[in-house]
């Protein structure tokens, strides 16, 4: 039987996997795709979670929104790093340090 | 003369007055402002002198004895006191008026031909017409403050004119001498005026000293002195009184303070004819005349001893002097002391006549030894010789060169030595016979005075003989040693002479008195004596005869020894090194006196200089030294303490800044490791 706490140990380290990449990575696409990894971490939470509300489904409601907006999100993202890469001719996140000062 | 007086009141003889007094100061404004080139300030400053004599004449024949006048109007006011400024005139004082100008017309009238090539012309008048003014304001001021002005004036006038060819180094010295010791004087005045103004509450001289004056109320009972005011102790008389003697001996040039009087002589000769022989030098005597009251018995014999004595020491030093003049300036003081004596015998009439009669002969012999001193110089230009013109060695014979100055020489010369016939006759003899009287009433203490005055009289005698001898006698020494001088010597024009016959003239007994032989019956006399007991007694026939036969005795010796070579006086004993050295009273001045000042001063830059700057160098040395430390500590403590604090916050914020260090990801790791440590410490705390 496929408890809670199984889903939560599984989501935890889906989400410890994004936010290693986020922080690591040295291409704004990773980075990006380590952001989808720790959204897809909280919507395995909600969906987790979903179990205690079999009347209404609220945790697959908010779970199908979240994957709706990150969907959105991504292609903001996207455009914003299509931009930044216009400004800068590179997508390191560690070069672009205008943000200083 | 009541008729006179009638037509005339008072408020017009005050213009008269005024108009002329202020004529010399329009004449020297005019000369001052616009004339100081031109050979026309002679002629404006004479006929202001010539207007002034009138007008003077005119007021001394309308106010000789009668009752005295005073005019005055408010001067200023300082709190409830009011000051006045006015004009006194009294016998005294319509006389002075008179005689000042009269004096002066001739001197002006001498000086156009005698200043007329020199290059300080219009500046000669300049100063002549203002000394002319502050002699004339000085008789006649009612105030004691006003009067103390024109003192001080005069003073300065005499000492422009004594430094008139201020090029000469010795001229320069001259005038500065007279001007210190005139201060001597003047601040003695000063001291007795404050002194007098203090007891009597007035500065009018007339409400003091004037018939039925304050002086009269006024008492010394033991130690204390009292007048209607105040009373205080006696001994500020007596400063007063000494104050006034200082400004008599300083102006008239008495003991000790006479040495100004020689050193004058290096001004031009008509300026030493009028200021220091006949008016300025008599002010000290007409000032004693405004005073007298003040004085009492013992400072009246006091001022008849050192009159005394000037005069003796004046003519024993007059007696080996070689420049001319020299022992015209000696003779001088010597009649000032006979002046002041006079008035310490109380015998004030006969000193006030000595004045004036002194004052026309001693004016023309000083005119005659300027014309005298102007042919040598004249000899000496023409065959560039090295003399010294006033030197009586150099001249003689000059009787046939320069026949009518010679005639007013002897004139001149026996009036001063008071031979009958002449004006110096009429006043020295009243003097004289006065000191025996007078010393008969003081039971014959001080029998000496009078002695010493007859001695005096007859030493006189043989000076003025030596001094005539010497120059108009015998051959013209130069002649000795140079025989082939060209001589022209002439009296010089109208304007040498008629001053001297003018002079010449006013010497002589009748102006003063028809009766030759007899000084009583001047109508001087008797209008400054009408307060005072004139006894008839035996010395009014001995003393005459006395000075009389011992004059002649002494002219005729002196004659035999300079004149025919008979007899000579042995040279380089003690009394000829005594009086051809001044009595030594100017080595011991600048010896004692002058070195003692210097020394003192010397003393006092000491002081200065190590004392005083010492202390301003110490201080200033304390004020670096305390500005050194608080730059110490400003820099390392108060600067330190700030350079501290920025460099603490320097470094926080280089450290704080490293994490701004625009990178995403690193703020997303700081962000997450906050929130680790949050766990971590929240777990800890909680555990």
């Amino acid at each position: 039987m496929i408890t809670l706490t199984d889903f939560m140990l599984v989501s935890a380290a889906l989400f410890c996997l994004g936010l290693f990449v986020v922080v690591s990575k040295k291409n704004a696409i990773q980075v990006l795709i380590g952001i989808e990894l720790m959204l897809n971490a909280a919507i395995l939470n909600l969906v987790a979670f979903g179990k205690y509300d079999r009347v209404n489904n609220g945790g697959q409601m908010f779970a199908l929104f979240a994957i709706i907006l990150a969907a959105a999100t991504t292609a903001v993202a996207l455009a914003i790093i299509l931009n930044v890469y216009r400004q800068y001719k590179t997508i390191d996140p560690d070069k672009i340090n205008r943000l200083k000062d | 003369m009541t008729a006179t007086v009638a037509n005339i009141d008072n408020s017009q003889i005050v213009t008269l007055v005024l108009t002329a007094v202020t004529l010399p100061f329009v004449a020297f404004l005019i000369n001052f402002l616009l004339l100081q080139k031109s050979k026309v300030s002679g002629w404006v400053s004479t006929a202001a002198i010539l207007c002034s004599a009138i007008l003077a004449v005119k007021i001394l024949i309308a106010l000789w004895n009668q009752k005295p006048i005073t005019a005055q109007f408010a001067w200023f006011q300082i709190g409830i006191t009011r000051y006045y400024a006015g004009i006194w005139l009294n016998n005294l004082s319509v006389l002075m008026l008179a005689l000042v100008p009269l004096i002066a017309l001739p001197v002006h009238i001498y000086s156009t031909a005698y200043m007329k090539h020199d290059s300080g012309y219009g500046r000669y008048f300049t100063y002549l017409s203002l000394f002319c003014f502050s002699m004339m304001a000085l008789v006649v001021m009612r105030s004691m403050l006003l009067m103390y002005a024109f003192w001080e004036l005069v003073g300065f006038s005499s000492y422009l004119l004594i430094g008139f060819w201020y090029t000469r180094e010795s001229a320069a010295a001259a005038n500065k001498k007279a001007f210190i010791m005139n201060r001597i004087g003047d601040i003695g005045l000063l001291v007795a005026i404050m002194i007098i103004y203090a007891m009597f509450h007035t500065f009018n001289m007339d409400r003091i000293f004037g018939e039925a004056g304050l002086i009269r109320k006024s008492s010394i009972n033991g130690l204390v002195w009292t007048t209607l005011f105040e009373h205080m102790s006696a001994y500020w008389q007596y400063v007063a009184a000494a104050g006034l003697f200082l400004a008599v001996a300083a102006k008239s040039a008495q003991f000790p303070l006479h040495t100004w009087l020689p050193d004058a002589m290096e001004g031009p000769t008509s300026v030493s004819a009028l200021i220091h022989a006949a008016t300025m030098v008599a002010a000290g005597v007409f000032l004693l005349g405004r005073f007298l009251p003040f004085f009492n018995g013992t400072e009246l014999h006091i001022l008849a001893i050192v009159g005394c004595l000037t005069a003796f020491m004046a003519a024993t030093i007059a007696l080996t002097q070689n420049d001319l003049k020299r022992i015209l300036a000696y003779s001088t003081i010597s009649q000032l002391g006979y002046m002041v004596m006079g008035i310490g015998i109380e015998a004030y009439p006969s000193a006030l006549m000595h004045l004036v009669t002194h004052a026309f002969f001693k004016c023309l012999l000083f005119l005659v030894a300027g014309i005298v001193i102007h042919e040598m110089k004249h000899i000496k230009e023409e065959n560039n010789l090295d003399i010294d013109p006033q030197d009586i060695r150099h001249m003689g014979g000059l009787r046939k060169k320069l026949p009518l100055t010679f005639l007013v020489t002897i004139i001149g010369a026996l009036a001063l030595i008071g031979l009958p016939l002449t004006s110096g006759y009429l006043s020295k003899d009243g003097i004289l016979i006065h000191s025996f009287e007078w010393s008969e009433d003081n039971v014959n203490r001080f029998a000496f005075v009078p002695v010493m005055a007859v001695i005096t009289t007859w030493i006189t005698a043989f000076y003025v003989t030596r001094m005539v001898v010497k120059v108009f006698f015998g051959e013209l020494q130069l002649l000795k040693s140079n025989p082939a001088l060209s001589l022209h010597l002439t009296d010089g024009g109208l304007l040498y002479k008629l001053p001297l016959i003018f002079l010449a003239l006013c010497s002589l007994f009748p102006l003063f008195s028809f009766n030759p032989l007899s000084y009583e019956h001047s109508w001087l006399f008797n209008g400054l004596a009408s307060n005072f007991l004139v006894q008839k007694n035996n010395y009014h026939l001995f003393v005459p005869i006395i000075v009389g036969l011992g004059s002649v005795t002494t002219m005729y010796m002196a004659y035999l020894s300079y004149g025919k070579h008979k007899w000579a006086f042995p040279q380089g004993g003690f009394f000829n090194r005594l009086s051809s050295n001044e009595w030594y009273i100017d080595a011991f001045y600048s010896r004692v006196v002058v070195k003692g000042v210097l020394a003192f001063s010397c003393a006092l830059y000491w002081f200065d200089k190590n004392i005083v700057d010492g202390l301003v160098h110490l201080l200033e040395r304390i004020g670096l030294f305390l500005s050194r430390v608080s730059a110490w500590f400003d820099k390392y403590i108060v600067d330190g303490l700030l350079h501290t604090v920025a460099a603490i916050v320097e470094a926080i914020g280089n450290f704080a800044r490293r994490f701004q260090n625009g990178k995403v990801q690193y703020y997303l790791y700081s962000m997450l490791l906050a929130v680790v440590i949050v766990f971590v410490l929240k777990l800890l705390i909680w555990s």
